[in-house]
């Protein structure tokens, strides 16, 4: 079988060209520029350049394959654009099975217990994140009946592992004293391993053509953001004691700017786009440069603590109480996540003291 | 784009005398390094009536046209025959490393003095080609290797040589991020076409500038995480006789500190990648560490990173009008290369425990298409 990646530069596209490659299997991994080629190019591998928003591009990059995975990135209107011109490019290119790299968060980042592959989805969140992977999801599966392809979309939640923002910027915000929980644990963290989600890819690309559809996948432990924070916490030699527990979760103001650009961005104003004048075009890009900087700071003041790094995604994160189940893809995929929660932190951990200079990690064969 | 301006009054680090005349200049490839460094460059030395580009040479006419846009004199052509330019001219190499080798012995058979993009070569073989052709026709052989005129790493040079804050102890350089130079084409990333990756791309310069201020190592380890490509990350352990250890560091994949530490015996030196002419300095005892800007005896701010690329190019021209010393010659630069072969020889695959593949506990439903 060869696996088509498309966005193989990405940290879960990597680790798919990697796992799949390190095993003796053969995959493609297709990046849209050649700036983006370091990591695939580590191996003997056909990489290719294509583009994941046109068609003609990204089909001849799947020439050949006879699977694809899609683990592309890219703003909430790339994000939409991009399913239908995977699904209309595996067609051309006679790819049949297709994996699609949906989110948890399609179901909202606190979604209510009970939520399941059976719960209907809305675009009435709060982040365009999440309508926008929505729309997406929705989008690759009328693209899959159309071009009659097998389309299976994942859903993981918080991806974990080396290379993941979720390691690196949690071991910064608790090094600058920045982390933070609501109280009393955080809530319930739907983390997979990236590992995890790289078995639950495979296990897609392998089952039987009927079982399509959206799948949810996590780890197979129900972890808080507390056990996350803490075990990260604990390998930098920082007392999980230390960080600050908020009593309720701290609400985020929408900026100013974030809600005038999702004014401006909504899709029935976007076939106008084309007819604004540049001038106008660049005029309006300062307007909300402008509303984003912030005074200078008072002379006859002392400099206060960074204080928590509040981020709404995280706020709506840890009112989460409810762990995702996976049983679907367990029954359906035969889904069942090699690494524990612990063995996966051990790995993101020891990566992350390579990638900070902190350790050279000796070669086992 | 704006023209760099050179300020007029800066400390040299190699004495150049007046300009006499502008040099003719044939730039040879005219993809990125040229479109972002050598352009601007050559426009301040033409402001300064030290260059004068004759002929701009590159096989793809996209690439050639787009800087034949700044340099309307000059003649664009695909291939050396068609440039005519006269002997005593100055080629600069700035073609993919493959051709670096044939270009710069091109440009020397016809009389041609050479500046030569890093890496010098491919191999330490093509590098004594070039050294032995340049000594044949009694040419100028240089290599770009700008930042020795980095005020921080002259400054650095000098306190070591001086013992200013006591015996050297060790250093550690982490250099690199995911990689973002505007590649026209994948041959960074082609065995076929380079010869290495991060080491190559990046580590040429830290290893230069090693060894412009420490000499060779005694020891040296290396791993790096190729696999059958060309590496993204790579570790490199440098022992030295005196006792003297560092690390290095280096990625296309990661964001690193960007930093240089050197550990003295009286306090520690650290700078940022590419900030030319600023530095921490914490003399240990002390409470608190100094950060500034570095200046020279007049009291102006040292050379920025682009003044640094433009002053190279000065004293190329320098050298080839014979006012002053070729500043990085081939010589060292297939010193460098030799030292980049020998690492790669020996490399070690490195450690990354956290790629081992999980217990295959995943059962697949049914066999593969």
């Amino acid at each position: 079988m060869i696996t088509a990646v498309i966005g193989a530069a990405g940290f879960v596209g990597n680790r798919l060209v990697e796992t799949i490659h390190l095993e003796g299997g053969t995959v493609v991994p297709v990046v849209r520029t050649p700036a983006r080629l370091a990591l695939p190019a580590r191996f003997a591998v056909d990489w290719r350049l294509g583009d994941a928003l046109d068609v003609r591009s990204l089909a001849e990059a799947l020439r050949g394959c006879d699977t694809a995975v899609h683990a592309a990135l890219g703003d909430t209107r790339q994000i939409e654009l991009m399913p239908a011109v995977f699904a209309a490019a595996a067609a051309r290119a006679g790819v049949k099975r297709v994996v699609y790299l949906s989110t948890a968060s399609v179901h909202g980042q606190a979604p209510e217990p009970g939520t399941d592959e059976s719960t209907p989805l809305h675009t009435r969140h709060r982040l365009g994140y999440n309508n926008a992977k929505v729309r997406a999801e929705q989008a690759f599966f009328r693209a899959c009946r159309r071009h009659r392809l097998d389309g299976f979309a994942l859903r993981p939640g918080i991806v974990h592992g080396p290379r993941s923002r979720w390691i690196a910027d949690t071991a910064r915000d608790l090094r600058e004293g920045r982390a933070w929980l609501v109280s009393p644990d955080g809530g319930v963290c739907n983390a997979i391993h990236v590992d995890n989600l790289v078995a639950a890819v495979r296990a897609a690309l392998h089952a039987p053509a009927h079982q399509a559809g959206p799948y949810l996948v996590g780890d197979e432990e129900t972890v808080t953001w507390r056990d996350f924070i803490s075990t990260i916490a604990a390998d930098l030699g920082i007392d999980p004691a230390s960080v600050t527990v908020f009593p309720r979760a701290p609400v985020v103001p929408e900026d100013r700017r974030a809600r005038l650009a999702k004014w401006i961005f909504r899709p029935g104003l976007r076939p106008l786009f084309p007819l604004v004048p540049a001038r106008v075009k660049r005029t309006g890009k300062l307007v909300l440069s402008a509303m984003q900087s912030a005074p200078p700071p008072p002379v006859w003041r002392m400099r206060d603590p960074a204080g928590p790094r509040v981020t709404e995604e995280l706020s709506l994160l840890q009112q989460c109480r409810w762990k995702l189940p996976h049983t679907r893809a367990t029954r359906l995929l035969g889904y069942h996540p090699p690494l524990t929660f612990a063995d996966g932190m051990a790995r993101s951990l020891a990566w992350l003291a390579f990638a900070e200079g902190r350790a050279t990690p000796t070669f086992t064969p | 784009m704006t023209p760099l301006i050179l300020p007029d009054r800066r400390p040299a680090p190699h004495p150049v005398a007046q300009p006499a005349g502008p040099v003719g200049i044939v730039l040879v490839g005219c993809g990125a390094v040229a479109r972002l460094f050598y352009q601007p460059a050559l426009h301040e030395l033409g402001r300064r009536h030290e260059a004068d580009v004759l002929a701009l040479v590159d096989p793809l006419a996209g690439a050639r046209d787009a800087l034949a846009a700044h340099f309307p004199q000059a003649k664009a052509v695909a291939t050396f025959e068609a440039v005519g330019a006269p002997p005593g001219s100055l080629a600069i190499i700035a073609s993919p490393p493959k051709h670096h080798a044939s270009h710069a012995l091109a440009a020397l058979r016809r009389g041609w003095h050479v500046l030569c993009e890093k890496p010098m070569a491919s191999t330490p073989e093509e590098c004594a080609a070039m050294v032995e052709q340049a000594a044949v026709h009694e040419r100028v052989l240089a290599v770009g290797h700008y930042k020795r005129f980095f005020p921080v790493h002259g400054w650095l040079r000098e306190a070591i040589r001086r013992g200013t804050f006591g015996e050297l102890r060790s250093f550690d350089i982490q250099e690199g991020g995911p990689f973002r130079w505007p590649a026209a084409t994948p041959s960074f990333f082609s065995p076929a076409d380079t010869p290495g990756g991060v080491l190559l791309d990046i580590g040429v310069h830290v290893l230069d500038l090693l060894d412009w201020w420490l000499g060779e190592p005694a020891e040296t380890d290396y791993a790096d995480d190729a696999s059958g490509g060309l590496e993204a990350n790579a570790v490199l352990t440098l022992a030295y006789a005196s006792g003297l250890r560092g690390r290095v560091q280096l990625s296309r994949d990661w964001p690193t500190r960007q930093a240089y530490r050197f550990e003295f015996e009286r306090g520690t030196v650290e700078w940022q990648v590419n900030a030319a002419n600023s530095l921490s300095l914490h003399l240990h005892g002390l409470p608190a560490a100094l950060q500034g800007t570095l200046l020279a005896p007049d009291g102006e701010a040292g050379w920025t990173a682009p003044q640094c690329f433009i002053a190279q190019l000065q004293a190329v021209v320098a050298a080839v009008q014979g006012r002053g010393p070729v500043p990085v010659t081939g010589a060292e630069g297939m010193r460098i290369m030799a030292l980049i072969s020998r690492l790669y020889r020996d490399r070690r695959p490195l450690g990354q425990p956290w790629l081992r593949a999980p217990a295959p506990v995943t059962r697949f439903l049914v066999s593969p298409p």
